[in-house]
């Protein structure tokens, strides 16, 4: 059984939304706000822009910066419109995510190399807030696909990793609507969730 | 990708009936039955944490909060404004339905309508609920929102000032359903304020699931009357209106006795003899139940003695009802509009209606992919959404010299009133008609291209170009096929739309869209064949383990684009050289050997050539018309969401450079040979336990 990350809420009426915002949210619709510019909605230039802002304040990380391929890759698992653009409240999902996967990393790099061995990514993976169970296979794949030659995985890999799996972890519930354990998919459909990842 | 899933779900629940009339969704997944339920269990009085009693509920601008408008309003429950509050009075067929502070007389003549078509009322407004029994403070109204059904639920808490509802009320102030039925509606919009301004064809539409046409009388189509008549027995709701020019003339009583800026309903239409000429009249209703017109064919006109005594005893009547005739002449010049809202046939259950058929699909306008815009634009409008219609049979009954098919074609934008608080308003929409030539007869699967609409001429068109939510016209066509191109005015607005047609007679009403296919040639290659050259250059490329890793690759590449000036590019990203080691790596090392990467440079070598090909501008980048050439030259057939995800996924400011192509283009052969292999049964398709999906898409 795997059991992914809660799934953003229903998108409420805006109005709601404002009319419940904590300071700490107000401040976080100010920045999006600033982000988004006048279209609303963040592109994967405008998120590569401020991630790589953010972590330029982390001291104890590893990265070499979100390139925007990886900002590409998250935006598109995320977007729900097709639009090649993210909205407030998937912005702010992925925002919150970050948050949490970041404290997560800093935990689980136990030689305070400043990256994630091939050794230590179970344990981080496994780690509450994440909550994949994979299989020794998967890992590997993991590291072949988001590591270094030296089987690293740095800041911007990690993260880049995280919110695709969980992506595709939600993606898999939702159309796995009877929790059969598996979900068919026409050509039509597998190309569509597989070619905007 | 979790978006998508959500879109693809979506899909799935429409072709399971989710959202029909029968099983209407729940609106913010809040169930009606179990709301109520848990709130008598606790005893408590339903607080909505959706639509909260709050003035952000009431708007954001002129009623927004700090607005002097708002000042001293405070939310009562009804049961606080009156000793005796009901819920809908038995027979509440007369409309008294007052107007509060807030410009939506559009919809409230639309709940006016509501109150005559019993069946339709009793969907919108279950009747179940009262202030009686079971009583707790929430209740539920049923809408349709772009082609589903929504059963939206509120808390009785109503805005007032000094002890009176704000906005709509009745005469009495003791009936409150049209009260909690606009509050549900400025829930489902976001708020009040966004509900004001509109039309009353939008609420007609938004209560009955109907398709809304207006006609403007002061330039009647000339086929009105018959189309009328024809309206009436298929139990359309019909309501006709006299223009105000300025607020004052609201509900003026002209000395002939009507009422300007004042909705009233057309419930007949009738012909007779009147001294040897047949005179065609329409019956007509004051929803206020009095205040009847008095001039030709009115009640105690002399008109009726001239007829003969069969029509007189058939259509007369005499009473002070506020229903009376007058001659359709005497129609068009008195009144300015009429608005017919044709119904789908799940509203009308009995036999005595005869139905339209009605089709309907939900598409999506993208920038760069399938935003083409209209006509103006002849490079990109072929990139369009295209749908067609087969006519088959034609109208039975048909007018004079009107033999044809009819049907009407509603397109309308989605949601765009909730996004008003974003400052977005309408697009500007509308759509054409091409006659199909014989040649594409019966074809699903082909999307035509540019050079079709470059030598055809539309055959008919929406009247124009608006920002209205929906854009509909009526159109009598011979039988045949034809396509319909619905498009923003101009090309790359983002929106999702509706289309829909209701014909007279069956039609065969599809969208069309190129089929999913892969057609890539394989590259045989043998280590025979290979050149001498190639394989010292392979030699040193790939170093000590004679093959070539993903990150070799990168550099490798990267180095041959960057020495060119005639194709754009910012190099090889290393997922897009994983993605070539795993398309070509047959013997599973995770790297190419010689005959592995001499195919792979052949591949590249193709691409090269089709990109410099189709990129007819010479930009040195792939526009959205260029990729869309492009990638079937590479032999791929795709449906327009793949191309709309195809854009949104590697374009930059909607153009693709080469790298991104490339990469395009290998994941595409790459899933497709996926597919195929997972598809062991050949049924086209595939089932996935969780493991091995996260196996294939992780990569």
């Amino acid at each position: 059984q795997f059991r992914p990350s809660d799934p953003p809420p229903p998108r409420r009426p805006l109005n709601f939304a404002e009319a419940h915002e904590s300071d700490e949210e107000k401040q976080f619709r100010r920045l999006f706000n600033q982000l988004a510019g006048e279209d609303m909605e963040v592109s994967p230039g405008e998120l590569k822009d401020i991630l790589n802002k953010v972590i330029g304040r982390f001291s104890n990380m590893k990265t070499d910066g979100f390139s925007i391929e990886s900002c590409r890759s998250m935006v598109a698992v995320m977007d729900s419109d097709s639009t090649g653009k993210l909205g407030f409240h998937e912005f702010k999902y992925l925002w919150g995510n970050i948050k949490r996967w970041q404290s997560v990393y800093v935990s689980h790099d136990a030689d305070r190399s400043g990256v994630i061995s091939a050794r230590e990514l179970p344990g981080a993976f496994k780690s509450v807030c994440a909550g994949f169970p994979l299989n020794e296979q998967l890992y590997k794949m993991i590291v072949r696909r988001y590591s270094d030659e030296q089987e690293n995985m740095d800041f911007d890999n990690f993260i880049g990793c995280l919110v695709r799996l969980d992506a595709m972890c939600r993606a898999f519930k939702t159309l796995d609507k009877d929790n059969s354990g598996s979900i068919e998919l026409d050509i039509k459909e597998w190309l569509q969730l597989t070619m905007y990842s | 990708m979790s978006g998508i899933a959500a879109k693809l779900q979506h899909h799935r629940d429409r072709a399971q009936g989710f959202g029909t009339a029968s099983q209407a969704q729940k609106y913010l997944n809040q169930d009606f039955e179990s709301l109520r339920e848990s709130c008598l269990e606790r005893g408590e009085l339903f607080q909505d944490e959706y639509f909260e009693a709050l003035p952000s509920s009431l708007g954001y601008n002129e009623l927004g909060p700090g607005s002097y408008k708002v000042r001293g309003i405070t939310w009562r429950r009804p049961t606080e404004l009156c000793s005796k509050p009901q819920f809908i009075v038995e027979n509440a067929s007369r409309t008294d339905i007052c107007q509060g502070a807030l410009g939506d007389c559009w919809l409230l003549a639309a709940i006016a309508s509501l109150t005559l078509n019993k069946q339709v009322l009793s969907r919108v407004v279950p009747h179940d609920q009262s202030f009686e029994e079971n009583y707790a403070g929430i209740f539920h109204f049923q809408f349709w929102q772009f082609g589903e059904w929504v059963d939206v639920v509120v808390d009785d808490r109503l805005p007032t000032r000094d002890g009176e509802l704000l906005f709509v009320h009745s005469a009495e102030g003791s009936e409150f359903w049209s009260a909690l039925l606009e509050k549900a509606y400025a829930k489902v919009n976001g708020c009040y304020e966004a509900l004001s301004g509109g039309s009353t064809t939008e609420g007609f539409e938004d209560f009955t699931g109907g398709i809304a046409e207006r006609h403007d009388l002061s330039s009647a189509d000339p086929h009105l009357f018959h189309i009328i008549k024809k309206a009436l027995e298929r139990g359309s709701l019909l309501g006709c209106s006299i223009d105000i020019t300025s607020a004052s003339d609201s509900e003026a009583i002209t000395y002939r006795k009507l009422v300007k800026g004042h909705a009233y309903s057309v419930t007949g239409a009738d012909q007779v003899e009147y001294r040897g000429e047949a005179v065609q009249l329409v019956r007509i209703r004051n929803p206020w139940g009095q205040v009847e017109w008095n001039g030709a064919w009115s009640d105690d006109s002399s008109e009726w003695r001239y007829v003969s005594s069969d029509d007189r005893e058939r259509l007369t009547n005499r009473s002070e009802d506020g229903e009376f005739w007058m001659s359709f002449s005497d129609f068009l010049r008195q009144y300015s509009r009429l608005e017919i809202c044709n119904l789908t046939p799940d509203a009308l259950t009995g036999d005595e209606y005869k139905k339209w058929a009605e089709t309907e699909f939900e598409d999506t306008w993208r920038r760069g992919s399938t935003a083409g815009g209209c006509r103006n634009y002849p490079n990109s409008f072929w990139l369009n959404p295209q749908f067609v219609i087969k006519l088959e049979e034609v109208d039975d009954d048909p007018g004079e010299d009107q033999e044809g098919c009819t049907f009407i074609v509603g397109l309308m934008q989605k949601n765009r009133r909730r996004l008003r608080k974003m400052g977005e308003d309408m697009e500007t929409i509308g759509f054409a008609i091409y006659e199909l030539p014989e040649e594409y007869s019966g074809l699903k699967n082909v999307h035509l291209k540019k050079n079709f609409f470059l030598s055809s001429y539309a055959t008919a068109r929406s009247e124009t170009f608006i920002n209205l939510r929906e854009v509909c016209s009526r159109f009598c066509l011979p039988p045949g096929e034809y396509l319909i191109v619905p498009s923003t005015f101009e090309p790359n607005k983002n929106a999702d739309f509706y289309l829909r047609v209701f014909s007279e007679k069956n039609a065969d009403f599809q969208e069309i869209d190129d089929s999913v296919k892969c057609h890539v040639e394989q590259i045989d290659i043998d280590e025979d064949d290979i050149s001498n050259h190639f394989k010292s250059l392979f030699g040193k490329l790939a170093g000590q383990d004679v093959e070539i890793s993903a990150f070799e690759l990168q550099r490798i590449l990267s180095r041959v684009v960057m020495k060119r000036s005639d194709i754009k590019s910012d190099g090889f990203t290393l997922s897009t050289c994983r993605t070539m080691v795993n398309l070509l790596d047959k013997d599973g090392s995770g790297k190419l050997g010689l005959v592995e990467f001499r195919i792979l440079w052949a591949k590249i070598d193709k691409f090269l050539n089709i990109y410099k090909e189709r990129d007819t501008d010479q930009s040195g980048c792939m526009s959205a018309p260029e990729m869309r050439m492009a990638v079937e030259a590479a032999g791929f057939s795709l449906n327009n969401p793949l191309h709309q995800l195809i854009v949104a996924r590697y374009s930059q400011d909607l153009h693709i450079d080469f790298d991104n192509f490339v990469c395009c283009l290998i994941r595409l052969e790459l899933l497709f040979n996926t597919f195929k292999a997972l598809d062991v049964d050949g049924d086209g398709v595939i089932s996935l336990g969780f493991y091995q999906y996260l196996r294939y898409t992780v990569l």
